[in-house]
């Protein structure tokens, strides 16, 4: 190449574009990775539920029927389950963005120099297993647990509130709960892109603490709102490692289902009609969502 | 507990009296071969015990499929002892229809381990091998009756290994009077302490007893009033326990007062002073075996083979009773318990109760999508 540039090749002639091969290394392991990790099973789970049963050889073509999704269409509880799901994953995602935004802020504009330390306090839980910060919540919530006894040592309640744990509402405490700390980072990286002048402006204009919050800071931060938002979404509609913990009978959601026809059922073909109505469910909320708040118009303004 | 480990000892020690004597003998053999070889130039025929690798020098790799726990060495002692050089790993499935996927799509395991009820697909779908009993040493301990369970359509596709009780588990101080009945899990008056298996199968079970239906030919409007009878208790459930290690904290914090259960969370809770009954249900106990099968896809047939005889081995077999509170299908470890909270769990003394208790029937693939499927449908209902 180096010859070539020597002998005045002009720039359009020469073999690649070093910019471009670097490019492709670059995307190259992700993007195989990707394909032989997410779409393929991806795939193959579409693929599934076109299945009659899993009777037989699994990589072998077989006849497509749409008795699942029919199935599925039919069963009123489980499109209840979806509806709920989505809706508990709404509410979560909300509670747990709203929550996230003023640890976020603090961390951006007035933690100082501590800044650092009290963000890596916030990504401590990470370091514990997931399932033990579930566990954690059925300590709090349980009939003998930190809330019930400091509400009976109190004399505020003589017998222990059953209500606590195992309903919808320990679901979706527990996960606001897990959820804060993701919510806030992607809060935090927007915010730590405000320029600071910004709010100094403002302020020489007269405009109130509050008002520069309104219409100066909250807006700049909208793109990490909105990520973090998603972010608590996403995963949420299909989750379900909470509800089995702390949900009990009536906290079961979307998630749960489609766990119980592939662990428990043995019905992969139903279960995987189950999940890909989830993911194409999730997919098109999203994408009416971005549609109606379109982050690309906040960016530009 | 002693006699079990003092019996295995004396077997195990006269075991490796045979060895070392079988080793002498081919070792003499080995040595006196050569003096007459190069006389005639032709190399002698290995005998018999020459082809016969000793066990202590048997080397070799072999995974089981099994739940989680199973691993415990108190569950495989015998081979250990026996097979030192054979690499044992382990693959685990969270339940039956987990176990039956993974052998399903492929798992390479030798040995996989589920429970009655789930045996009949993988004999319909090939994934199973047929036990040549004839090799297996310890076969003779296990009744009959048990052997009946791991044969379909005649054959013998599985060795059972380990079993227990369903019942009704309830807390004497919170329950006025003996329950009796299955319908107690249905009994609005424990409303908020009940707590079900979560799993569809045992619901129909337990209705079908109830209402003396045929758990083998339970019809579409059955499975109907099975379902509705199941959304109205939902309500009724503290919360559903997946694993008897959930079961266990909800009745020894009193927030369960009545639960369906096995009998290793009875003598579980019993150990640890809970005041707890296990129900002698008038409809009958329910009774569930555990079996291992060899895949069908195993290359290591025999070794597989010799795990499953160690298996069934005396010690091996007692520390199921004795540290876990199963019973085994050793029926000589069966026979030898003195201990009174086991003899209380198996309701050893209760001649009758064998007779009068279900075991569970062998599922077809309609009846497992179908009453999985019903299961849901409570579940999503609340």
């Amino acid at each position: 190449m180096i010859l070539a540039r020597r002998a005045g090749a002009p720039q359009g002639a020469r073999p690649a574009d070093p910019r471009r091969r670097t490019f492709w290394i670059l995307a190259l392991p992700p993007a195989l990775g990707l394909a032989l990790f997410l779409v393929a099973p991806l795939l193959f789970m579409a693929a599934l539920s076109f299945r009659t049963d899993l009777s037989g050889t699994l990589l072998a073509p077989f006849a497509p029927t749409l008795k699942h999704y029919a199935q599925l269409a039919s069963t009123a509880p489980f499109l209840r389950s979806l509806g709920l799901s989505a809706l508990t994953a709404l509410g979560v995602a909300a509670a747990a963005t709203a929550l996230a935004y003023p640890l976020a802020y603090y961390l951006a504009f007035r933690a100082g120099r501590r800044a650092a330390f009290y963000l890596v306090l916030l990504l401590v839980p990470f370091w514990t297993s997931y399932l033990l910060r579930v566990m954690a919540w059925k300590l709090m919530l349980g009939g003998e647990g930190v809330i019930n006894s400091l509400l009976m040592s109190a004399g505020i309640v003589d017998e222990p509130i059953a209500a606590l744990l195992y309903n919808r509402g320990a679901v979706i405490v527990t996960l606001v709960y897990v959820w804060i700390p993701f919510a806030a980072l992607p809060i935090l990286a927007a915010l730590g892109r405000v320029d600071v002048r910004l709010h100094d402006a403002a302020a020489d204009l007269y405009a109130t603490p509050f008002q520069q919050f309104r219409r100066v800071t909250l807006p700049l931060s909208l793109p990490g709102v909105i990520a973090a938002f998603l972010m608590v979404f996403i995963p949420t509609v299909g989750e379900y490692v909470t509800p089995l913990l702390v949900g009990g009978t009536s906290g079961t959601m979307y998630g749960n289902i489609i766990q119980d026809f592939f662990t428990r059922a043995a019905n992969w073909p139903y279960g995987s009609a189950l999940a890909m109505v989830m993911l194409v469910g999730t997919v098109a909320l999203v994408a009416v969502g971005l549609r109606l708040v379109n982050p690309r118009r906040l960016l530009e303004r | 507990m002693q006699p079990w480990r003092s019996r295995s000892a004396v077997r195990g020690s006269l075991g490796l009296v045979v060895v070392s004597l079988m080793a002498v003998a081919c070792g003499g053999g080995a040595s006196t071969a050569p003096s007459s070889a190069p006389t005639n130039g032709i190399t002698p025929e290995p005998t018999a015990e020459a082809t016969e690798v000793p066990p202590d020098q048997l080397t070799g790799e072999l995974t089981v499929l099994d739940w989680s726990g199973y691993d415990a060495e108190d569950f495989w002692t015998d081979f250990k002892g026996t097979y030192p050089n054979v690499e044992l790993g382990f693959e685990f499935g969270i339940s039956d229809a987990d176990i039956y996927g993974k052998m399903k799509g492929g798992s390479a395991a030798d040995v996989f381990h589920p429970y009655t009820g789930w045996l009949q697909f993988y004999v319909d779908e090939g994934l199973v091998a047929e036990i040549d009993t004839s090799k297996l040493t310890n076969w003779d301990k296990v009744p009959d009756s048990f052997k009946a369970i791991g044969q379909i359509d005649g054959v013998q596709y599985f060795i059972p290994w380990d079993w227990g009780f369903s019942s009704i588990l309830y807390r004497t101080d919170k329950v006025t009077g003996e329950v009796d009945s299955w319908d107690a899990l249905l009994d609005p008056a424990y409303d908020g302490h009940v707590s079900m298996w979560d799993d569809g199968p045992a619901a129909v079970t337990v209705s079908s007893y109830i209402h003396g239906y045929d758990e083998t030919a339970i019809t579409d409007d059955q499975l109907a009033d099975i379902k509705a009878e199941w959304t109205a208790q939902a309500p009724l459930n503290v919360a559903y326990w997946a694993a008897e290690s959930d079961l266990v904290p909800l009745m020894q914090s009193g927030d369960a007062w009545v639960a369906y259960a096995w009998q290793g969370a009875y003598a579980t809770l019993l150990g640890e002073g809970v005041p707890v009954a296990y129900a002698n249900p008038t409809e009958g106990r329910n009774s569930w075996v555990g079996v291992y099968g060899i895949s069908a896809s195993s290359p290591n047939y025999d070794l597989a083979l010799k795990f499953l005889d160690q298996k069934l081995a005396d010690a091996t077999s007692a520390n199921l009773p004795n540290l876990y509170y199963y019973g085994s299908a050793n029926g000589d470890v069966m026979a030898g318990i003195t201990d009174e909270t086991l003899k209380e769990a198996f309701s050893i003394d209760d001649p009758d109760i064998l007779e009068t208790t279900n075991f569970t029937p062998n599922l077809t693939a309609e009846q497992r999508d179908a009453w999985t499927a019903m299961w849901a449908e409570v579940k999503a209902s609340q």
